[in-house]
């Protein structure tokens, strides 16, 4: 077996095992996604009641603002079903939890990253595919480049975690920072494209890329060509690729918690 | 001042110390509060392009927001704390103290509050300007600062009654999440409520909501939808429906604890 495919299995287990431990408590389940779902919608209504009188916002109607929603709540959804341990990557660094992991004969990022799951991106899952059917911008037929456009989004969420939790390694104590920086790009990423101009755009496809999570993806999806495609593919490896070699140089100068901890 | 009230003072002088020590949150509160009312300028200007039919400047809009930010940045998230100390079964040690346990994570919320608030307004007031390139009249803001700490006084013991509920329930954040975003509706966080259509406004009068938010940020937009008196009549009696709330359910917390063991 191949060195990839072993680490396909790999994280198919992790999510395996995690879906069953989010299902053992099914009404907390159950209540989380709903929850997450409703809350999704809820902040919809802020849109819903100021395009009501605003027909278009610098080319944006109410659709295209669906159509993002529904892409950034999927990709976040995704990102924080399959890799949800990115949210704690700060804390575990912090405190030294990486030596349980370090011992594995696994990916030590991908062992960090798929070492928990957060039962509510299901509800941003469904609510996503719920703002992107009900946009009525979109046909059958695009589904897979809803898919894909999705699925780079959500790299690039997870990448950019990794990068702002990671920063734990030579800072410190960093979480509630990189938490905030999370939450920006999300919030950045949640409005249409068009109100942001100058050093700000410049920043929103660098530092903080709600582009890459949000605008391209959009984009990809209203009008698909392969220059779209290409660029989107080529900044998701771009920003999981620097994600990677800033985790690896972090791990290097990694120093233990010595602490004595049971895990399996 | 009497011996109770020194008791619950000293849960706040430590609370207001801590927060002192920790500021990394308050800056990034503060970090997200400029990004939020840089967002929200271009959003109006781009409103106001488009050629909204309301009243309200873009301008006031701003200022507006700032106000109802400041609001809900300034309480802090005392359900977190509560339903960790619930979770991790500190909680028990702490209701042994000789003093009531809701009282003193209040009074230690409020204290938090006081450290917040003035670093929050300032931010508030400097981006605010800084974005509109223009002031509310002096009258205006001196009388949105105090019932904004009032709202945000009242948000805090919302919070309050929300960690509680942790009690029964694993995690609490799906309830803070609806309310948050009730809120977010009811209260008019980032539109007015007249904006919203009747039936809204007229669901959102049954709630606390719009006496925390949209009251206080409201006295910026000079429309004349509620006077000060009306206003604080409204949160005083929010103030009492939300205090025997809390002890409502702190009491049946107490009993089911109890029945569990102990």
């Amino acid at each position: 077996m191949t060195a990839s495919s072993n680490t396909l299995t790999f994280v198919r287990a992790l999510v395996a095992t995690n879906l069953k431990a989010s299902l053992a408590q099914r009404g907390a389940f159950a209540m989380q996604v709903v929850f997450m779902a409703l809350n999704n919608f809820t902040f919809f209504v802020f849109w819903w009641v100021l395009m009501r009188r605003v027909r278009t916002l610098g080319g944006w109607q109410i659709g295209d603002i669906q159509v993002l929603f529904g892409i950034v709540a999927a990709a976040f959804g995704l990102a924080v079903t399959v890799a949800g341990g990115v949210r704690h990557l700060g804390r575990l660094i912090d405190d030294g939890d990486l030596d349980t992991l370090l011992t594995q004969p696994r990916s030590v990022l991908i062992y960090a990253l798929g070492i928990r799951s957060q039962p509510s991106g299901f509800g941003d899952l469904i609510s996503g595919a719920i703002f992107i059917a009900a946009s009525g911008q979109v046909s059958w037929w695009r589904l897979p480049v809803i898919a894909g456009a999705v699925l780079a989004s959500a790299l690039v969420f997870v990448a950019c975690g990794v990068l702002f939790f990671s920063l734990a390694f030579w800072l410190g104590k960093v979480e509630t920072a990189a938490r905030q920086l999370w939450d920006l790009l999300i919030t950045f990423s949640l409005y249409p494209e068009p109100l942001f101009g100058g050093m700000l755009r410049l920043a929103l496809f660098t530092v903080l890329p709600a582009g890459f999570v949000g605008y391209l993806p959009v984009r990809l999806v209203h009008a698909p060509s392969l220059a779209s495609v290409a660029l989107l593919a080529a900044g998701a490896c771009a920003y999981v690729a620097l994600a990677a070699f800033v985790f690896d140089r972090g791990l290097r100068r990694y120093s233990s918690g010595s602490r004595f901890t049971a895990f399996g | 001042m009497t011996a109770l009230a020194r008791k619950y003072a000293a849960f706040a002088r430590i609370a207001i110390a801590q927060a002192r020590r920790e500021r990394a949150e308050v800056y990034g509160r503060a970090a997200f509060f400029v990004v939020i009312l840089g967002v929200f300028s271009s959003l109006w200007r781009a409103v106001a392009d488009a050629g909204l039919p309301i009243a309200a400047e873009p301008r006031s809009l701003v200022w507006y927001l700032a106000a109802t930010e400041w609001i809900v940045l300034s309480a802090p998230p005392i359900h977190l704390e509560i339903q960790e100390a619930i979770r991790r079964g500190d909680v028990v040690y702490q209701l042994g103290r000789p003093a009531s346990y809701v009282i003193a994570e209040l009074a230690a919320a409020l204290g938090l509050l006081a450290v917040r608030a003035p670093l929050l307004g300032l931010t508030a007031f400097v981006c605010a300007y800084a974005f509109t390139g223009w002031i509310p009249p002096a009258c205006a803001l001196a009388i949105v600062v105090p019932f904004g700490l009032a709202g945000a006084a009242l948000l805090t013991a919302l919070f309050l009654w929300t960690g509680l509920l942790a009690f029964w329930l694993q995690d609490v954040s799906p309830i803070y999440w609806v309310g948050q975003k009730l809120m977010f509706i009811l209260g008019g966080l980032m539109l007015p409520l007249q904006f919203y259509p009747e039936i809204v406004r007229r669901v959102a009068a049954l709630t606390p909501f719009p006496a925390i938010l949209g009251g206080p940020a409201s006295f910026l937009l000079n429309d004349g939808l509620i006077a000060p008196g009306a206003l604080a009549g409204r949160l005083a009696i929010w103030s009492v429906v939300t205090a025997v709330g809390v002890a409502w359910v702190f009491r049946r917390a107490r009993a089911a604890l109890t029945v569990n063991g102990g």
